[in-house]
């Protein structure tokens, strides 16, 4: 079972929303591989202590999303083919909001345009230094 | 069709009203949390839903039909308040459960037994609030139920045990089995259920899937330019419960279609507006008008 699932279930974010999120960016980031096994929905259900039917409507979206494939008796996989995909999209799109709502929140305490570009530049250059500049 | 459906539940006490007006739909395999303060009529439901009070009006129907005693045997009850014998030993109450119910299954209250580390030799007076608890929740989790209904079934548990017992009903729930429980701390039922209601005097303030109600409300913060902005009609848009201002900042609890309210907002000036994601103690909060009795009680907390 990987323990690389948590979950807050005081947090304002479904907890189903929480999972799927969670199994995307470990896709993503490689942390499940293409074909690797999920845990069954009552193992997860009891091993975070959550509702099993919220962990089943999880899995339901990550089918639908092609991320994972369910085949009845076997259990739940990470998909050969596609997972990758559209897992990286989701984080993609989930990076793209924490920025929104970070320039909002710039922008809200009266920060200008330039200001924000020369923030921009600074992390940029921390995170991809001149000499990976691929 | 509902495992149990409450409809127009009153019970009164002495002409005073200890539930008014319940509706409440209980789905097959759910898991159903019901909140509220002391008093506010958690337990009275519960007798009523299991034939120890007479309802004053309304009615209670499993799968369609009123309670019968085929049904009350695949009941599983467990009262806020003990119902053991001092006297008797951990062993002999089992031993009663064994005899009173046909589908009593020893395999699995030995499995419970072990889990809660309980010793069928001791005698009930000599164990602790927190003990005697796991002993009833044994007692109700051995007789393989299709309903359990639980009164604060994790009240006077250590964090541990409490996590236990929660696991029990996720267990329970993984099998099929429909939980009712309650409890006062919101945390717990935000874990386990995936519906809840919350009660207030007697009244439902609040219901639905846990999901949903974390998916619908949120506060929509707009940021106007100064503090001498106008927000026209959105106070009294029905979707929004409560308005707070201060500064050029306004914060809205919005009850669903945050996107569109935050619309509004910028259409009447907001230069920055966001949503905020709230959880159940915090819809429970806005939820409540602040001049209603909830309201009162909220602040005098």
């Amino acid at each position: 079972m990987p323990a690389i699932f948590t979950v807050d279930p005081r947090s304002g974010v479904p907890i189903y929303l929480q999972l799927i999120e969670q199994v995307k960016r470990s896709v993503a980031i490689g942390a499940l591989a293409d074909g690797e096994q999920l845990p069954t929905v009552k193992a997860l259900a009891l091993d975070l202590t959550i509702n099993p039917n919220t962990v089943a409507r999880a899995y339901r979206e990550l089918e639908r999303d092609q991320v994972i494939e369910t085949s009845p008796g076997r259990g739940s996989f990470i998909r050969a083919n596609g997972a990758g995909a559209s897992s990286k999209q989701a984080v993609s799109a989930m990076a793209a909001t924490s920025l929104d709502n970070a320039i909002r929140e710039a922008k809200a305490v009266g920060l200008t345009r330039t200001d924000l570009n020369a923030l921009f530049e600074d992390a940029l250059a921390r995170w991809f230094p001149k000499k990976e500049n691929a | 069709m509902s495992t149990i459906s409450i409809r127009d539940l009153t019970k009164t006490y002495n002409a005073t009203p200890a539930v008014q007006d319940l509706s409440l739909d209980v789905e097959p395999g759910s898991v159903f949390g019901l909140l509220g303060p002391n008093g506010a009529g958690k337990t009275t439901t519960f007798k009523c839903m299991l034939g120890l009070a007479q309802p004053s009006n309304g009615t209670i129907l499993y799968e369609g039909e009123p309670l019968t005693p085929a049904r009350f045997e695949t009941l599983s009850y467990v009262p806020e308040k003990s119902v053991l014998y001092d006297w008797m030993t951990v062993g002999q109450h089992l031993e009663m459960q064994r005899r009173a119910f046909a589908r009593f299954d020893g395999k699995r209250a030995a499995e419970l037994m072990n889990l809660f580390s309980l010793d069928p030799k001791k005698r009930v007076r000599n164990l602790s609030k927190g003990m005697r608890t796991m002993v009833a929740l044994v007692m109700a989790f051995s007789t393989q139920p299709e309903i359990l209904v639980l009164d604060e079934p994790t009240s006077g548990l250590d964090p541990i045990n409490q996590r236990a017992v929660l696991n029990l009903l996720v267990d329970a729930a993984a099998r099929g089995v429909t939980v009712v429980f309650s409890s006062h701390q919101i945390g717990q039922v935000e874990r386990a259920a995936d519906t809840i209601a919350i009660l207030q005097r007697g009244r439902l303030l609040l219901s639905g899937a846990v999901d949903d109600l974390k998916a619908g409300w949120k506060i929509v913060e707009g940021i106007f330019p100064d503090d001498r902005f106008a927000i026209n009609g959105i106070a009294s848009d029905p979707r929004v419960h409560r308005v707070d201002r201060a500064g050029r900042i306004v914060r809205l609890s919005v009850e669903r279609e945050a996107g569109a309210v935050g619309a509004a907002l910028q259409a009447v000036g907001a230069e920055s507006v966001r949503e905020v994601d709230l959880n159940l103690e915090d819809i429970f909060l806005n939820a409540v008008d602040p001049k209603s009795e909830a309201g009162a009680y909220l602040e005098a907390r």
